[in-house]
Parts: C-alpha cells; sequence; structure tokens
C-alpha cells in the first residue's frame, strides 16, 4: 500500500478515536492538571508523530502541510476553550498559514515536493484525484456561497454592564438611603488595622471583628452556595448561572467598588438591577427580602474583610473640584 | 575536503572587512542609544547644568549690554520654557526672541477643490520622505560596499572588481534618485507655503538659522556626491586616490546624516517642542530648539530604517533580475547582490526595534498621554497593524536566510531545524498579535464571560509582547549564526566548548526573556517597564557574543563546498519583495502615526491646527493612503532605476564580461 495513503488513513483513524473516545475522557466538568484538553491535544500530536516517525510512513509533503495546517485548525476552532471570537479566529488562522506555508517553502526541494502532487492532479496524472478535487471544489464553493447570504440573526449588539451606575438614592425597608452620602456603620476602623486577626479567636475582644464574624456566620449561611466558602465565585452553584456570580478576589469587583454599591446591589440583586445590564442579568436575589439592613452591612463588611481588599472611598478632590 | 577560501569568506561576509565593521557599527551604535535606554535622566541633568551655565552667562552678558546702552531701553522680557528644566527642576528661563505662536483663523489656509490640503500634504512629506531615505541609504551601502572591496583587494581581485562595481552601480541609481528627492522636496516646500501659509510662518521664524544652514548642506551634500560619482573612475588607481575616495563616501554620508538630522528637528520639534515658552515665544537658543526631546531617538530610528528600507528597494530590484535573467552569469551576479542587500538589511532590521522602544519610552516622558494615545487610545489599532507588518518583516528575513542556507552544501545539517524555529517564530507573532480589546459579537462575549479570554486573554499586555519579540529577534539572530556556519566544517581545537558557549548563551537568553515575561505579570506596571531593559540586553548578548563566538569558531575551517550562486529558489526571491513593499508600507504607517498623535495641533500644546482638517483619519482611510502612497512611491522607484539602467544598456554592449564572474564559480 502507498505509505502516504497508509498515513492518512491512520492519522483519520486516529483522529476519529481521539477525537470521540478520548476527548470527552479528557474533558471533565473539572479539569485537573493532567486530565485537561490541551493535554488531550499534545497526546494527539505525540500519536501523529511516533506513527509517522516510528513506522517510517514519510507522508508527501503536501500531507504533511495538510496535517500541520488541520492541527492548528484543530486547536484554535475545538481545543481552545472558549471559543476565541471570530475576528481572533480568522487572524490565528491566517497566521498558522503563514507558518505552515514557511514549513513547506523551507528550500525548493520541500517546495516542490508540495507542488507535485498538486500539479499532477491538475494536469491529469492523478486521474480518479482530479475527478474528486474538480467535482467537490464548485460543491465547496457552492457551499460557502449558501453559508455566506443566508440570513442569520444576531443578538442584537447591547453591551452589558458589570457594574452599572447606581441610583443616587434606594429605598430598603422603608428606609431611603442616599447612596454618595451612607457609609457602613459597622466599619469601626477606616483603615482595617484589625483584619490581620483571626476573628474566630478574639472576636469577643474587638467590636470590629465581631461584627465581622457575624458577617461571615451570614455569609456562610445565605451566599457562599454560590460565590464559593472562599468568595472567589466558585460556590456549589456557581456553575448553573450565567454570567457566573461574582469573584470577591478579582480585583475587578468589590476592590473597586464603594461600601454604598455593595449595599444598593446586595439588597436590590439582579431584579433591581438597570436595563444597562441586560442582555443577561444577575440571578441574585434581592436580599432585602431575607436580611436586615444590619446583616446587610455586616456581610459586606466581612466580605472586604475576608479578601484583605479596601472599599473605594469618595474622591474629595474630585468633589471640591466639582 | 578543502580548505575554505578567501573567496568563500568574502561570499558569506566572512571576510576581516564585512565582519569587523557591522559589529564596530553596531557597537558604536550600542554606545550611542544605551545611555538614552538607561540612564537618561542623569544625561538630562548633566545637559541641564550646561544650559543653565549658558543661561547665567547670558543674563550676565545683557545685564552688560543693558547696563552699555543706558537706562530708557526697554527691558529684556524673561520667560519659561515648556520642556527644559534647570538641575533643581525649576523650568528654565530664557529671554523672549520671537513673536508668540499665531491664532491661526480661516485666512491662513488654502486649499484646492479636488482634495483636503492635509491629504496634498500628507502625499508630498511622504514621497520626500520616501525618496530621502532611499539617498540617504544608498551612500551608506556604497561606503561599506566600496570599503570592502578595498580590503578584499589584494586577496581577491576578481571579488574586490564585483564589490566596486556594485557600489558605482548602487551609485548611478542613486544620483537619479537624488536629483528627483530635490525635486519632490522642492514641491513639499511649497505646499507647505501655499496651503498652510500660517504655520509655515510660525516655522520659518524660529527655524529661519536651520532653514539657511540645511539649503547650505544640501549644496555641500550635492558637491560631495558629484565628485564621488564623477571621480570614480579616475580616482580607481588602486592607492591612495582610492582610499581617499572612500573616505569622501564617509563625508558624503556624513554631511547626509546632518542633512537629516536638521530636517528631524522640525518634525521632533513640532511633536515634543522645546526652546519656546507656553506662548510659543522663540527663547533665543537654537539649539534647544534643534534638539528637542524626540530630536535623538528619531534620528536613530530613521537611519536604521534608512538602512532596511534601502536593503529593500536594493534586494528587489537585484531580486527583478534575477527573475530575468537571461543567462547563468547574470542570474548568479543579481542572487550574490540580492544578498549582499539582504545582509545589510537583516542587520538593520534586528536593531530597529530597540530605537522604536527608546522613541516610545522617551514621547512617554515628554507627555504620558501622548504615549497612552499612541499605544492605548485612538492609534491603537494602527499599532496592531504595526504588529502585523513586522511579523511579516520577521516571517519574510527568515524565509529568505531558511532558503538560501538551502542551497549551501553542508546546510542539511541545520535545515531540520528549520521548521521548528517556524513554529517559534509563529507561537511567538500570535502572541505579539493577540489585541488586547477584541472586535466580537454579543454572542460571543458572551461565551467567553467577558471582554477578556480567559487564556488567550494574558497575551494583550506589554509583557507577553515584549517576550514575544525578544524571543522573534533571537530565533532570527540564531538562524542568522546557523546561515553563517552552514558550509563550514569546523576545525579549531575548541570546537566543542565554543559550540556550548553559543548554546548556553542562546538557552540562558531565551530562559531570561520567558522568566521576565513571566515575573512581569506580578508587578506593578511602573517596575514592569524596567523588564525590557534586561529582556532586550538578553537579545542583544546573543547577537554580539553568539557572533563574535561563531566567526572565531571558523578559524581554519574547512569548507564542505561552495555556494552555488544563481541557484536561489523563487521563493526566497519573492520574500525580498514581501520585505520591501511590507517595509514601505510600514514606514508610511509610522510616520502617520507619529505625526497624527498631535491630533489637532500643529505644535504641540502651543499652535493649534484650526484648519477644516484637524481631524484624525479612520483606520481605513489611513490605510487607504498607506496603500496610496507606496503603489506611488514605487512607480517612481521603477522609473527611476529604469532611467539609470539607460547608460548602463550601453555598456554592456561594449564589453559582455562587464560582470565579472562570481569567485565561486572561477576554480
Amino acid at each position: 500500500m502507498n505509505k502516504s495513503f497508509l498515513s492518512l488513513i491512520l492519522a483519520v483513524a486516529g483522529w476519529a478515536v481521539f477525537h470521540f473516545g478520548l476527548f470527552p475522557i479528557f474533558t471533565p466538568a473539572e479539569p485537573g492538571m493532567l486530565i485537561n484538553r490541551y493535554v488531550y491535544f499534545l497526546l494527539f500530536c505525540f500519536y501523529l508523530i511516533i506513527v509517522n516517525v516510528g513506522m517510517k510512513l514519510k507522508p508527501a509533503m503536501a500531507l504533511r502541510a495538510l496535517y500541520v495546517w488541520m492541527l492548528g485548525f484543530y486547536f484554535y476552532d475545538h481545543i481552545l476553550s472558549p471559543h476565541v471570537p471570530w475576528t481572533l479566529f480568522i487572524t490565528y488562522m491566517m497566521l498558522w498559514t503563514i507558518g505552515t506555508f514557511l514549513y513547506i517553502s523551507q528550500d525548493p526541494v520541500t517546495f516542490r515536493e508540495f507542488r507535485a502532487p498538486i500539479v499532477k492532479t491538475i494536469i491529469g496524472e492523478y486521474k480518479l484525484a482530479r475527478i474528486v478535487a474538480f467535482s467537490v471544489l464548485p460543491v465547496l464553493v457552492g457551499w460557502a456561497t449558501y453559508q455566506s447570504i443566508y440570513p442569520s440573526f444576531a443578538e442584537p449588539v447591547e453591551l452589558r454592564t458589570v457594574h452599572p451606575a447606581p441610583p443616587a438614592s434606594t429605598k430598603v425597608h422603608g428606609k431611603t438611603y442616599m447612596l454618595e452620602k451612607i457609609s457602613n456603620p459597622f466599619r469601626i476602623d477606616e483603615q482595617d488595622n484589625y483584619k490581620d486577626s483571626f476573628p474566630f479567636l478574639d472576636a469577643d475582644k474587638q467590636e470590629y471583628m465581631k461584627f465581622v464574624t457575624e458577617g461571615g456566620t451570614i455569609f456562610f449561611q445565605n451566599c457562599h452556595y454560590c460565590h464559593g466558602d472562599q468568595l472567589n465565585g466558585l460556590g456549589m452553584f456557581a456553575h448553573a448561572f450565567n454570567p457566573t456570580p461574582a469573584n470577591f478576589i478579582d480585583p475587578g469587583t468589590i476592590a473597586m467598588l464603594q461600601e454604598s454599591f455593595l449595599f444598593w446591589r446586595v439588597s436590590k440583586g439582579g431584579p433591581g438591577l438597570p436595563n444597562e445590564s441586560t442582555p443577561w442579568s444577575s440571578a441574585m436575589p434581592p436580599w432585602e427580602e431575607h436580611l436586615t439592613t444590619d446583616e446587610i452591612w455586616k456581610v459586606i463588611l466581612f466580605e472586604y474583610w475576608y479578601t484583605g481588599w479596601h472599599p473605594r472611598t469618595f474622591d474629595d478632590e474630585s468633589a471640591v473640584g466639582e | 575536503m578543502r580548505r575554505s577560501t578567501k573567496e568563500d569568506k568574502a561570499m558569506l561576509g566572512k571576510s576581516r572587512g564585512l565582519n569587523i565593521l557591522p559589529i564596530a557599527l553596531f557597537l558604536a551604535f550600542v554606545t550611542y542609544a544605551m545611555p538614552g535606554l538607561v540612564g537618561d535622566a542623569s544625561a538630562k541633568e548633566a545637559f541641564a547644568e550646561q544650559v543653565f551655565a549658558e543661561q547665567a552667562f547670558a543674563k550676565e552678558v545683557m545685564a552688560e549690554e543693558e547696563a552699555a546702552e543706558g537706562e530708557g531701553e526697554p527691558e529684556i522680557e524673561w520667560s519659561q520654557d515648556v520642556f527644559y528644566k534647570d538641575f533643581e527642576g525649576n523650568p528654565l528661563k530664557g529671554p523672549v526672541s520671537g513673536a508668540p505662536a499665531p491664532e491661526l483663523g480661516e485666512n491662513d489656509y488654502n486649499n484646492y477643490e479636488f482634495a483636503p490640503s492635509r491629504i496634498i500634504l500628507w502625499i508630498a512629506n511622504q514621497q520626500h520622505l520616501y525618496f530621502g531615505s532611499f539617498v540617504l541609504a544608498v551612500p551608506i551601502f556604497c561606503m561599506l560596499i566600496e570599503f570592502v572591496g578595498i580590503r578584499t583587494r589584494d586577496s581577491d581581485p576578481v571579488m574586490s572588481e564585483k564589490y566596486d562595481r556594485l557600489a558605482h552601480d548602487l551609485m548611478k541609481v542613486s544620483l537619479t534618485a537624488y536629483s528627483w528627492t530635490a525635486i519632490l522636496g522642492g514641491v513639499l516646500l511649497f505646499t507647505f507655503i501655499t496651503l498652510f501659509p500660517g504655520f509655515f510662518k510660525y516655522m520659518a521664524t524660529i527655524f529661519r538659522p536651520v532653514m539657511h544652514v540645511y539649503a547650505l548642506m544640501f549644496l555641500a551634500e550635492s558637491g560631495v556626491l558629484y565628485v564621488y560619482y564623477y571621480g570614480w573612475d579616475k580616482m580607481n588607481d588602486g592607492g591612495f586616490l582610492k582610499w581617499v575616495h572612500c573616505s569622501i563616501s564617509v563625508l558624503l554620508n556624513l554631511i547626509g546624516t546632518v542633512l537629516m538630522y536638521l530636517a528631524n528637528s522640525w518634525a521632533t520639534f513640532m511633536q515634543a517642542p522645546g526652546g519656546i515658552d507656553e506662548q510659543g515665544r522663540f527663547l533665543g537658543n537654537i539649539w534647544h530648539v534643534i534638539h528637542s526631546t524626540l530630536w535623538n531617538p528619531v534620528g536613530i530610528h530613521r537611519i536604521l530604517g534608512n538602512i532596511v528600507f534601502g536593503g529593500g528597494i536594493v534586494g528587489s530590484y537585484a531580486a527583478y533580475h534575477y527573475l530575468t535573467a537571461r543567462n547563468d552569469e547574470e542570474r548568479a551576479h543579481y542572487d550574490w547582490v540580492c544578498y549582499i542587500a539582504m545582509f545589510i538589511c537583516i542587520f538593520g532590521l534586528i536593531p530597529l526595534p530597540f530605537a522604536g522602544y527608546w522613541l516610545m519610552k522617551e514621547v512617554y516622558a515628554f507627555r504620558q498621554q501622548m504615549g497612552i494615545t499612541l499605544m492605548g487610545g485612538i492609534m491603537a489599532w494602527l499599532f496592531i497593524i504595526q504588529a502585523v507588518m513586522i511579523g511579516l518583516l520577521f516571517f519574510g528575513a527568515n524565509s529568505y536566510l531558511h532558503n538560501s542556507m538551502s542551497r549551501v552544501q553542508g546546510s542539511q545539517r541545520y535545515m531540520k531545524y528549520c521548521k521548528y524555529m517556524v513554529l517559534l517564530l509563529i507561537v511567538c507573532f500570535t502572541m505579539w498579535m493577540t489585541p488586547h480589546t477584541i472586535v466580537m459579537t454579543p454572542a460571543e462575549l458572551k461565551e467567553m464571560g467577558g471582554a477578556q479570554h480567559p487564556i488567550v486573554g494574558h497575551f494583550g499586555v506589554m509583557s507577553a509582547k515584549n517576550t514575544a519579540v525578544n524571543l522573534m529577534i533571537t530565533c532570527t539572530i540564531l538562524c542568522f549564526l546557523l546561515y553563517q556556519r552552514s558550509n563550514k566544517k569546523i576545525t579549531v581545537p575548541w570546537a566543542t566548548v565554543g559550540n556550548c558557549w553559543i548554546t548556553a548563551i542562546f538557552i540562558g537568553a531565551a530562559c531570561n526573556i520567558v522568566f521576565l515575561g513571566v515575573y512581569g505579570y506580578f508587578l506593578p506596571a511602573n517596575q514592569r517597564v524596567g523588564l525590557s531593559v534586561p529582556q532586550v540586553t538578553s537579545t542583544l548578548t546573543t547577537l554580539f557574543a553568539g557572533t563574535a563566538i561563531n566567526i572565531s569558531m571558523f578559524k581554519d575551517s574547512e569548507s564542505m563546498g561552495d555556494i552555488k550562486w544563481g541557484t536561489q529558489s523563487k521563493v526566497g526571491t519573492y520574500a525580498i519583495f514581501l520585505l520591501a513593499i511590507s517595509f514601505t508600507w510600514l514606514m508610511g504607517l509610522m510616520g502617520y502615526i507619529r505625526s497624527a498623535v498631535r491630533l489637532f495641533w500643529h505644535v504641540t500644546e502651543v499652535l493649534r491646527d484650526n484648519s477644516v482638517d484637524a481631524y484624525t483619519l479612520t483606520i481605513g482611510e489611513a490605510g487607504k493612503m498607506l496603500t496610496f502612497n507606496t503603489l506611488f512611491v514605487w512607480v517612481q522607484f521603477v522609473i527611476v532605476f529604469w532611467v539609470a539602467s539607460l547608460t548602463a544598456k550601453k555598456g554592456e554592449a561594449k564589453a559582455p564580461d562587464a560582470v565579472p564572474v562570481p569567485a565561486q564559480q572561477q576554480q
């Protein structure tokens, strides 16, 4: 049998086994250091190399180029997760194609080898290949044309604002709060000097840590199912939601927000978000229906204490400027 | 096997002249640029001390004059400089010696019906710059090639003759291009005067003496150029006169560089002015106005850019003749010319990004906002396009090296590594051009869970970019070293030690670059910026130490076979066209970015652009203009080369063996 043909069969069969057999195994819900999709891809690359080198198949240059190109395509289209946007995908594939071309054109011999089967197909030396290629090509072009002119209905462009501007005031438990003016009534020390002490040991000694401990209790009774016991947004229900619950460890969440913002956000939950937070809104319930005002403030205190962040404060200078 | 001959060395650029000269040039460049890269602050302070003394002296003299003239004379007004500071950090003061920058109105701008003034000026400027760049680069080439020719005269007269002929032929093209450049300069000047009279009047008031010196230097350049070109045969006595002739080329290059620096001062003043006060009044020191903060980095960047640009054009000229050659001799000759041009071009290309970094650093130091507008604001996507173009340059250069290497006997030992180098280049380039902000649909945004991709999103920052580009350059250097040794059998007793050193240097540099790149993610931005210096140092170490060790190992080496000139593959030849065209486009792009970052200012923060054209073009429109300028200049290059070839044909008919047979084919 032609060795190149054998190589092609082994590559396609190997891919089928890998893709349908091994891929599901390597993509569990929680990937590990070894069991993940990237290790899977490396294994598949090794398989291709071992089969071709070990069996001394020396496939034709055109076939090798095809392998290289397809590996890139497979990686960007299927392995890299989540999908990269289309514009980036096109860019990456363009680069990969240039790389493949550099590989085949590194010297005149490899380039000639690469061209040989293509030329032979065109001039009719490979009759079957010519019939297949010239029959399939128009179909492919037709399919691409159909795909491109088939109307598609994309989601309307409405970018979601993760941290929308809060209203000027909010009404919680019958009392109206001016968000710009309120602060956490339990934040005794602005500088967070207690943050290094351990609340569950000396809670009774320091008032601040007592509030933090109470806040922690409320957090673990209500919030940690989604926001996680490490406050990293990976609670047991987290994977069921889109968007995922906020990760308080991330410097882009509570670290850049004021406590009053959190107060409003916790009290009103997902239903209280303004329109700009669409197209997909938060699933968080309005906690004012379940917690008291004090409890909400204590939870907020705990979140800052646990993560080590300091809430954003009002900028005095800009206030003067206005 | 036979001993490697001098011809081999000359052909591969291993002769002493060609070895030492580029390295010496590089060292000179590094000594010049390094203080700017690492110790800029102290340099400026020292300079400030000097100007402080000057200022005190000026004050004294003026006080004396004042005393002599007696009372009743108007007092001299002193004002603060917008840029220069004394050594205490206070703005430097100078005597007001000019009128404030005017507030330009409708009457200060003229226009034609058919196109906006700004576009016309852009085309005139760009065409003049392209030609100026070429005309400045070619004498550098000729100087190097003629010098190598003189140095190889005793050892290899045929090669020497070949080098000399090549330098002469290039000069012939340069001569036509020179007058063309002057004409385009005239067009540019008239465009300024007629379309932007108000702005030009202000510039002329400040730069009046510089403009006159510029014109006189032009005269000197012409004189030296004519003596150099027309005296070529007469001074070719093989002895003292030839050395004098070669020295004239040094003078020619010196004058050319001064010319370019003088013209640069106008552009750098517009972008980052100094020597004037807030109202735009000249403060009496012309050197301050010339030597504004961006003057040096722009000058260095342009010199290197000119060399690469000139190499690209000469290379593509030779590539065209190579592809259309009718006999083997011609093919061999032009293959060799391609090689020489590419050698110089790639040598200029490697340090070019570092000069660019230096320029950007100075831009940030001048006004952080200007830097952010460039790298993170409205110009950011143009920088992404720049990244693509630079990648193309590196691909083109590597493709040429791989293809050139493949026709050298003995290269099979190294060709097997080419594919891994290509893989490294592509992976690095993928990192290099992954944008920070991605264009995407809402559905894609939703799938990613945010504006940043959890994996490739990490590549959108400077830590990744610096790492990628340094690895790409290191890889190109490695490829170049392998090319150098491809037909050598190393025989020095310390070959193993030498190879180990080269390997260690490259692996060490790569590890250092990657480590610093990853480390950068854990540092705040102001500290992270500092990491680029050791990264660049690692890369430059591979270049200098690697090349030095590599060349030292060639002593008494055995040749595994000759280079068969005239057997370059077509792909490698087309890579030269890719390089040349990409570079032309890239030059236009970066010029546009540098100029457009002034936004609505003629002179940043001093002279406002009040014309109807004071807008920033969309990326697409700018791209169209760049493409037009590229096509336009290439049409002109074709004409210039054609004109220069008219005289060559006559000579060719007279002496069929005017093109010497390459030394490789003589044995």
